[in-house]
């Protein structure tokens, strides 16, 4: 029999049913060379003080990945460096994305120190990415400073009209949890822009220098499990709080917080608030409200308000484990795409088509159907 | 002399570049080649854990210039293993072993015979 012999088709990294399908990735990031980002820093006075040799960013986490990466810290841009919108979309073709939404991916900056600089960045980070991204047609995630609610409110109102921007990113940390009602004015501002929130891990994990923290040595335990308690108590703490009681059109989206944590969070919650749920009258907001129970189940507000990405996927082998695990998860009404270019956990579309665990609605609704379902795209 | 039966030719001498590797479709079977420089080794093309093409190991990020190591995994020819261009699972091209987890993907003969690179799937 004659052999059949041909060189690979070097563009297509992702398997083939992956570029007839419509991939949002909510979770794609950029990473701007320091001077040109901070050529966008208006206050003279600020740009000043960051552009001494400490940098932009001096603040190091305790922790480095690096220790468990191959090549160090290079996990951070395994993949390249996008800087400008043509890197995206370089870096988009052969993983079959066709719609990434680009954030500035400075995942470090809420562990600095000077709330003033810190603003300075994240209102440099919003316009290079107006002149750089949205304004060569690519969606966007604007960056709003958790640690300053009112110049958050005001980098939406100076920032989420212009074009192509559509969605605010932002953190989850071990710090004030997003149930907190100093956050209801940028909540109010984001449902008035229609923006949904994108929570992100942070550079700043476990209370650094506590009993925990200091036994934390590997990455599998800060990465992989850090971020996850830490987005867990944030959205616990906001469905608690009564956010999504004051704000039922607020959309909150985990990014890199994990997934597969929704079957604990959903019956949990469900139970403990059924069983004593008479401290939910004296939480603040209930307290203004005069209401004395939440509105809802707590897991209702998971599938209604809580969107998560799916990056890294980390599905069970077996495909009847994994289509349990994603009907227990509410995949199809919580889980959006994500792909986290370029960073060492990169997650490539390749699950949806290499398991059998999808049906054909989950998979869109996973890749395309909950993330055009909260952006205005 | 190299006995060359059921071997298939897949490409010749100098279409894979000193520490690099190239992907082909053999009968339906995805392989990737890697050329050490003293030797050339098949792998199963696909890596276990996500389906990355271990051909792409070694390319030019983008943006190289401005990261650190300016290349998506790539070949280790002294260590004689590839590290996978998604997330640098490192494969043993001789065994087709990964010695953290354990799991191994397909390794194939591989010989030249005169200009011929030739592999046995």
């Amino acid at each position: 029999m004659e052999s059949s012999v041909k060189r690979l088709d070097s563009d297509a990294e992702v398997p083939p049913e992956a570029f007839d399908d419509y991939i949002v990735d909510l979770d794609f990031h950029v990473n701007p060379l320091e001077d040109e980002l901070l050529e966008y820093v208006d206050d003279e006075r600020a740009y000043d003080k960051l552009t001494t040799e400490f940098g932009a960013t001096p603040v190091m986490g305790k922790w480095d990945a690096a220790y468990g990466i191959k090549e160090g810290q290079e996990g951070l841009f395994t993949q390249g460096r996008a800087k400008y919108a043509e890197d995206v979309e370089e870096a988009c073709e052969p993983l079959a994305i066709d719609e990434p939404i680009v954030n500035p991916g400075i995942n470090n900056l809420n562990l600095q120190h000077h709330p003033v600089l810190k603003n300075a960045v994240c209102q440099a980070a919003n316009d290079y990415m107006l002149d750089h991204f949205a304004d060569e047609g690519m969606y966007t995630s604007m960056m709003i400073p958790k640690w300053d609610p009112d110049y958050a409110v005001a980098e939406i109102e100076r920032v989420a009209n212009e074009n192509n921007i559509v969605a605010a990113y932002s953190w989850f940390d071990p710090k004030v949890p997003w149930g907190n009602e100093r956050f209801d004015q940028v909540f109010e501002a984001l449902v008035e822009n229609d923006m949904p929130l994108l929570l992100h891990g942070s550079l700043a994990y476990w209370p650094q220098h506590s009993y925990i923290g200091d036994d934390m040595l590997t990455w599998t335990e800060v990465l992989g499990f850090d971020w996850p308690i830490h987005a867990m108590v944030t959205v616990v703490n906001m469905i608690m709080r009564g956010v999504f009681d004051k704000y039922p059109d607020l959309d909150v989206v985990i990014q890199e917080g994990g997934h597969w944590w929704v079957p604990f969070l959903r019956y949990r919650m469900d139970e403990f608030y059924e069983m004593h749920p008479e401290d939910v009258q004296i939480t603040p907001r209930k307290m203004e409200s005069g209401d004395r129970y939440l509105e809802k189940a707590p897991s209702e507000y998971l599938r209604e308000n809580i969107y998560l990405c799916t990056q890294p996927f980390a599905l069970p082998r077996n495909a009847g484990d994994a289509e349990n695990l994603l009907d227990l998860s509410m995949a199809e009404d919580m889980f959006i795409y994500s792909s986290d270019w370029p960073h060492q956990t990169l997650d490539p579309a390749t699950w949806f088509y290499t398991s059998r665990a999808f049906d054909d609605n989950t998979r869109e609704q996973i890749l395309n159907g909950n993330a055009t379902e909260i952006l205005d795209i | 002399m190299v006995d060359t039966d059921n071997f298939t030719k897949v490409a010749e001498v100098g279409d894979i570049p000193e520490g690099e590797g190239e992907g082909y479709d053999v009968n339906g079977i995805e392989i990737a080649v890697f050329n050490t420089g003293d030797d050339y080794y098949a792998i199963s093309n696909r890596c276990s854990h996500q389906r990355a093409p271990l051909c792409k190991a070694g390319d030019e990020k983008i943006n190289a210039e401005d990261t650190w190591t300016g290349e998506r995994g790539g070949l280790n020819a002294e260590a004689c293993t590839v590290s996978c261009p998604w997330h640098l699972w490192e494969w043993d091209l001789e065994t087709g072993e990964h010695e953290a987890s354990g799991q191994r993907i397909g390794t194939f003969d591989c010989v030249v015979d005169g200009d011929d690179i030739l592999v046995r799937i």
